[in-house]
């Protein structure tokens, strides 16, 4: 198959769209449906890679008899070049490798959460939003400095489970895997908003209070939205490390995974996971193509253009949050049974005449 | 401890203090913590170096327009993004976004302007510094900016205890923070009080901004780290006290520099990039054992004994 520049970026971009799409859905969850206010997305999103980077092919180099401790960071190149070599050959181990990244990733994600959940269950509003920064923040400057962990901010290189596909494929491979997890999480998701727990989700987003009356227990299931979310933003964080065969702490930052999941899901429309995907969809493509068009810009401007993308999401952000805070899918309410059903319902449970429903 | 050392604390917490008084100041007129506060002071710092650099003066002059400067940037946040949000309505979530929002903006005009600084007059732009002024130039022996910040912190803390305190309009502006419906009522414009108070908070971030270069090395994203600090500081101030904010800066400012430092010293310098955790773990003991800061608890039990 012969690359030519737009294929090879539209595959970039998809799959690009692909990685935010989950981590702008698994905002949503929390702030759209559960209605906190997670400013630590960076937290679950580096979480997820750092554990691809420092476990994951740590569990492979120790399956190969390879130095899985400290070794395994300072002869990092060599060491992976041998893992590629001994799993390129073998389908079997490759994609094993990489469901065993994902799913510990997501564990771990999980676990992240539920530490996050420590203040998220003590704190409101903004007190829990500046906590949550400040942990994201602080997670990432461990993974920065601590060398043995993913070898600083040098990074690490990781065993490539796509190698046996062939370079050809591979970009097809990557992001077919990416959309396919984006759209079973999806999926699980709107499955999710749509049992009893997203609507009781939604009753705590409108009033604590009233929601735990009816006996909800409003700590479990903010414990709960933090570790399914945490878990499903950490998914995304090992397909990124997993695309580019590295986890460097660089490739994520507070603008870039924090705040731009929330310009996504605001824009989008919180509430909606569907919003939550068109909001991806078009600051992610916005992004891209301002990077491919870089260099005519850079002849007639005397800065980086990527700057501009900042800009443009302030402005757009501010626009929509005065003009339709609802944003550009609005939250549709919640579906109930259809009256015919009620009715149907009713007459066979209550003998006399059901009061009209209008 | 050394005693330069002890000076780069004491700058680095004279520079906390203006910016955490500042975000305290805001939070207790909007109820909104404004992410885009640490990015008032790099934008300054930008300015400083332009002032330096470009127009080779004393960047000392900085302070000056910082004040302005920064003041601006302020108010354009509370009058064209703020204001009309809070006259809609919005939640308090809403209000941080919008926040955020501005900050981005703020980024993105502060890495044109250190692009264009670099590309086009070749000076250093990324990872710059002015200790050539800050600690070339002295004052009774010292580094002048040893003796400039702790002054200034301490001169702008006062000026605004006493406009708070002794001015008209400094006493209508603290009735509207207390209770806005009913100083509107007396006749206080709240939305002019707010609006000074806003510009006052982006003031004190400018002049903290346009200090910091002098002190220590910046870059673009100065004030995106900072913003852990100022936060940190306001809460265990109580973030609704400016006097407390005032106490929270200096405290988070000499912890984080003399307690790396210390743990440098005995450990080896391998801590020293972990520093930002020192702010945050004052700020979870502070939320575990004293949720409403430190002018949350001892200084009421001051008042009492005194009053009673």
């Amino acid at each position: 198959m012969e690359l030519s520049a737009i294929s090879i970026f539209l595959t970039n971009l998809i799959t690009l769209i692909g990685l935010f799409i989950i981590i702008s859905l698994s905002l949503n969850l929390e702030y759209g449906y559960a209605g906190i206010p997670n400013f630590g997305k960076l937290l679950a999103v580096a979480g997820g890679a750092y554990f691809v980077g420092a476990v994951s092919g740590r569990i492979l180099a120790l399956a190969y008899g390879q130095p899985a401790g400290l070794g395994y960071i300072e002869r990092n190149l060599e060491v992976v070049g041998l893992l590629n070599s001994a799993i390129s050959s073998s389908p079997l181990q490759s994609i094993g490798f990489l469901i065993l990244s994902i799913v510990g990733a997501a564990f771990f994600g999980g676990l992240l959460g539920y530490v996050a959940s420590y203040p998220a269950i003590r704190l409101r509003g903004d007190y829990l939003a500046i906590t949550l920064l400040a942990m994201g923040e602080i997670f990432w400057v461990i993974g920065d400095n601590w060398q043995p962990l993913i070898g600083g901010s040098m990074g690490v290189r990781i065993p490539d489970p796509f190698r046996w596909i062939g370079s050809e494929y591979r970009p097809l491979a990557i992001l077919l895997t990416v959309l396919i997890t984006a759209v079973i999480i999806f999926l699980y998701l709107e499955y999710l908003g749509r049992s009893p727990l997203g609507r009781v989700l939604k009753a705590m987003r409108e009033n604590e209070l009233s929601a735990s009356v009816y006996g909800k227990d409003v700590v479990k299931l903010r414990t709960k939205t933090l570790i399914v979310g945490f878990a499903i933003a950490a998914i995304s964080g090992a397909l990124n490390s997993l695309w580019t065969v590295s986890v460097s702490p660089k490739d994520f930052e507070r603008v870039r995974h924090t705040f731009m999941p929330w310009v996504m899901v605001i824009i989008g429309g919180a509430g909606n996971n569907l919003g939550a995907v068109v909001g991806a969809i078009i600051f992610v493509t916005l992004r891209e193509l301002i990077v491919f068009y870089k260099y005519f810009f850079e002849a007639i401007i005397p800065f980086d253009v990527v700057w501009l993308e900042y800009l443009f999401m302030g402005i757009a952000l501010i626009i929509v949050l005065m003009y339709r805070p609802e944003g550009l899918i609005p939250e549709k309410p919640t579906r109930t049974l259809s009256e015919k059903k009620i009715r149907e319902i009713a007459a066979r449970t209550i003998s006399e005449k059901p009061h009209a429903n209008s | 401890m050394s005693i330069p050392l002890l000076r780069d604390a004491i700058v680095f917490a004279s520079i906390l203090t203006m910016l955490s008084t500042g975000l305290t100041l805001t939070y207790m007129t909007t109820k909104v913590p404004n992410f885009a506060h640490g990015n008032f002071a790099t934008i300054n710092a930008y300015f400083t170096l332009i002032i330096a650099k470009l127009l080779s003066i004393n960047p000392y002059v900085g302070v000056v327009t910082g004040f302005f400067l920064g003041g601006a940037i302020s108010l354009l946040l509370y009058l064209l993004v703020l204001k009309p949000l809070l006259d809609r309505g919005a939640s308090y979530i809403i209000l941080m976004i919008a926040t955020i929002a501005y900050d981005m903006m703020l980024i993105s005009t502060i890495n044109i302007i250190a692009d264009y600084l670099s590309r086009v007059h070749k000076i250093t732009s990324r990872l710059f510094q002015l200790r050539e002024w800050g600690h070339g130039i002295e004052i009774l022996g010292q580094p002048s900016i040893f003796i400039v910040a702790p002054t200034l912190a301490a001169f702008l803390v006062i000026s605004l205890y006493l406009f708070m305190n002794k001015t008209k309009f400094g006493i209508a502006m603290r009735a509207a923070i207390d209770n806005p419906s009913l100083a509107e009522t007396i006749g206080i414009n709240v939305n002019l009080t707010y609006a000074v108070s806003w510009f006052i908070s982006g003031g004190l971030a400018g002049v903290g901004g346009a200090l910091a270069p002098l002190q220590m090395t910046c870059n673009t994203d100065t004030g995106t780290r900072l913003l852990i600090s100022i936060f940190a500081a306001s809460i265990v101030g109580g973030f609704t006290n400016i006097y407390g904010a005032f106490l929270g800066g200096f405290l988070i400012g000499l912890a984080e520099v003399l307690g790396t430092g210390f743990l440098a010293i005995n450990f080896g310098s391998w801590v020293v990039p972990y520093r930002p955790i020192i702010p945050l773990i004052l700020m979870a003991l502070t939320l575990l054992f004293a949720p409403q800061g430190l002018t949350g608890i001892s200084w009421a039990r001051i008042f009492r004994g005194r009053g009673t």
